[in-house]
């Protein structure tokens, strides 16, 4: 029998039926780092950035890195205390009210969501260019077929354990990692600085309006918070994987950047291939081969692990039952979510492979589908940075550095949701936020009016349980 | 909000106080909070999270599900040797009786430390691996019990060593847990080794709630695999007069 605090203890945890305590740190920060696709993001986003940035595109990637570290910081409140496998949205329960909660978990589903498609066309549109140095020009109908079929692929591992899908993503990203720093040093050693160009300074003004583009280099670096429940140590391991994906996808981006704006000298904003320009012009041509397929690499993991994160999103909220509950089951054998997973993919692989297969143009699908898990993100990030100061005063831990760290983080991501608001009026973007807006807000409703039951208790998570104090008998 | 200290051996003042925060969470009991423990120990609060987050990460310690309290967690019981209750006399009465009943070796296991720990082998027939025994709970019939009695088998077994061809897998294990918890009654037939076997069955507090200790029969692993009813009939009447002498 036991007494006191101990008696209340659950005989399993909340979220059993997961593989607990299984994976090692390498493989808690592949899922992290995957997800935010470094090497896509240092081949492309640079040059978006410099349209509003131009010769300053360096700072904005060092604002937008210190802003990632500092919202790792806030969660890494919650990680260092508890493990969960909801993302986000779990965390945000602890410090912020149901609604507040509710919000972070619809927006971080439908950044994962999106997410997932946009890395299954960018996996598509890039193993098509790539086939296209070799003379092979594929019509549309490939590329939505290789969407189709990458899902298949990414289903049948995640679906397998996440040791083998975490491993799968280690080594696909290791690779696409591995072909970037190749290819960005040949470009520094072999890069002449041009030319001083007419390039205007871009000023303050341009720097922060920087600062949303090259922060959508980052987002999914929070996905090891759905590994929370698998890894072997959660409270060191997920922290670290999320604050060291924070600088190092920093650190690659401001190589990236600084690589990028020496070669150009003020001309890269607006440039469509800025890497294969720059390759070109050096006499290195060759090494667009090795781009086209570093991308499509880490497209595929970011595939791998955004669909892992997904699944364990969706798990979560059919344990808290604001979703069918039977997502919340999971494979007996393979201990994974996989009504989830059989849920889950076919949505995010129909669209892009819908968009594809129709003609329309694989990088503006790639823009839009971006947009729009940009905007979950923020809204997640933005929730949660909130929270945590909340939560450690409920638990009474507050301490005057995570305060500091929320009035400083807080200003700046609302500044860049606003700033996202502006830059997104105009194309389909705005249309399908609204129409994701509005279903949200009739699910609150809905579960308001039926469930508000469901809805307080918000944000389950792998609390200790009976098997995990001391065996000792209280007498 | 950095990553904790990397702790040294040249850290003798972190490594007082991470002793000195188990302490009174020992002293205090289950449900202490960080701001109490900080209090009482006069430990700047900075400080005290650190540690308390470090030593939930080494699961010495567990936060409670409020996220406020703290408790020991199940590493903790590593930290003393566990004491192995010692049958009284009638209880050994009883387990000697049986031995003159049959040609097996009979065996007592008590469970109270959450490990198999053999408290009364038959001094004719020797158990053949008691140091394995208590280290691989899955190869024995005796530690099949104690783990059809966790909700998570997984939670204490970290190394399903394989010793033999018949030595369980992790799916065959869960098939034989459900059994086990429905019939009450373990078998292993040359899973340890290969020339061995053992039928056990639980000793439970007189309630029927809490699995105290095990009661085994070794012999031939086909002997063992044969239904045994009156054998097993035998093992559970000895086992039923145990329970009031052992919980």
């Amino acid at each position: 029998m036991r007494y006191g605090p101990l008696a209340a203890l659950r005989h399993r945890s909340p979220v059993h039926g997961l593989d607990r305590r299984n994976l090692g740190p390498a493989e808690v920060i592949a899922q992290s780092v995957s997800c935010a696709a470094p090497a896509a993001g240092m081949a492309t986003v640079p040059a978006i950035v410099a349209t509003s940035a131009g010769s300053a595109t360096v700072w904005s990637f060092v604002l937008a890195t210190v802003l990632a570290v500092l919202v790792a910081a806030c969660i890494g409140s919650f990680t260092r205390r508890m493990a969960a496998a909801g993302s986000l949205y779990s965390l945000t329960s602890k410090g912020l009210p149901p609604g507040a909660a509710f919000a972070s978990c619809a927006a971080i589903v439908a950044g994962y969501l999106v997410l997932v498609m946009a890395a299954l066309t960018g996996a598509s549109i890039y193993f098509d260019a790539l086939m296209a140095r070799f003379g092979w020009a594929a019509p549309p109908a490939v590329g939505a077929a290789a969407a189709l079929a990458l899902a298949a692929v990414a289903g049948a591992l995640v679906l397998r354990g996440v040791r083998l899908s975490a491993r799968t993503v280690l080594a696909v990203e290791a690779v696409s990692i591995a072909l970037m720093l190749v290819i960005f040093a040949v470009l520094l050693a072999t890069a002449t600085p041009a030319p001083p160009g007419g390039a205007a300074e871009p000023g303050l003004a341009g720097v922060a309006a920087g600062v949303l583009p090259a922060l959508g280099a980052f987002i999914g670096f929070e996905a090891a918070t759905t590994l929370g429940v698998e890894a072997r140590r959660p409270f060191s391991s997920v922290p670290r994987a999320v604050l060291g994906t924070a600088a190092v996808v920093g650190l690659l981006s401001i190589v990236a950047a600084v690589t990028q704006v020496r070669g150009f000298d003020g001309g890269l904003g607006g440039q469509p291939e800025p890497v294969v320009t720059l390759a070109a012009a050096h006499g290195t041509s060759w090494l667009a081969v090795l781009l086209d397929a570093g991308i499509t690499t880490s497209f595929v993991a970011c595939t791998l692990a955004t669909t892992n994160a997904l699944v364990r999103v969706l798990f979560s909220m059919g344990r808290d039952k604001i979703v069918p509950r039977a997502l919340g089951r999971t494979h007996a054998r393979y201990r994974t979510p996989h009504i989830a997973i059989a849920v889950a993919l076919p949505v995010a692989a129909a669209v892009p492979a819908a968009l594809l297969g129709a003609g329309t143009p694989g990088q503006d699908v790639l823009r839009i589908l971006l947009t729009i898990a940009t905007a979950g993100f923020l809204v997640g990030y933005l929730l949660v940075c909130l929270a945590a100061p909340l939560f450690l005063r409920r638990i009474g831990e507050l301490t005057p550095g995570p305060v500091i760290i929320t009035a400083v983080t807080v200003p700046a991501l609302a500044a860049t949701c606003i700033a996202f608001l502006l830059s997104a009026l105009d194309g389909p973007v705005p249309v399908v936020l609204a129409g994701l807006l509005a279903a949200v807000l009739g699910w609150y409703v809905w579960l308001r009016l039926r469930h508000p039951d469901r809805l307080a208790a918000i944000g389950v998570y792998d609390e200790t349980s009976a098997a995990d104090v001391h065996p000792a008998r209280v007498p | 909000m950095t990553d904790p200290l990397p702790l040294s051996g040249r850290q003798p003042r972190a490594v007082r106080s991470a002793l000195a925060v188990l302490e009174e969470v020992v002293a205090a009991g289950p449900g202490i909070t960080a701001k109490e423990i900080s209090a009482a120990l006069r430990l700047p609060q900075a400080t005290t999270y650190r540690l308390l987050n470090l030593l939930v990460d080494e699961e010495y310690l567990v936060r409670l599900p409020d996220l406020r309290g703290f408790a020991l967690g199940r590493r903790a019981a590593r930290l003393a040797l566990p004491l192995t209750p010692v049958p009284s006399t009638a209880a050994r009465a009883v387990v000697a009786h049986l031995r003159g009943m049959v040609r097996w070796g009979v065996h007592l296991a008590s469970f109270a430390t959450g490990h198999v720990e053999l408290v009364d082998t038959d001094p004719d027939h020797p158990p053949a691996e008691p140091a394995l025994i208590a280290r691989y709970p899955h190869a024995s019939a005796l530690g099949k019990l104690l783990l059809a009695e966790q909700p998570q088998w997984r939670a204490v077994v970290r190394d399903l060593r394989r010793f033999t061809e018949h030595t369980v897998d992790a799916a065959e294990l869960d098939r034989q847990l459900a059994g086990i918890a429905e019939v009450e009654l373990a078998r292993q037939c040359g899973e340890l080794r290969a020339d061995r076997g053992c039928l056990a069955v639980p000793v439970r507090s007189p309630d029927g709630t809490t699995l105290v200790a095990g009661l085994a029969l070794a012999g031939p692993p086909n002997r063992v695999a044969e239904p045994n009813e009156e054998l097993v009939a035998l093992l559970r009447e000895h086992a039923t007069r145990l329970a009031p002498l052992l919980a």
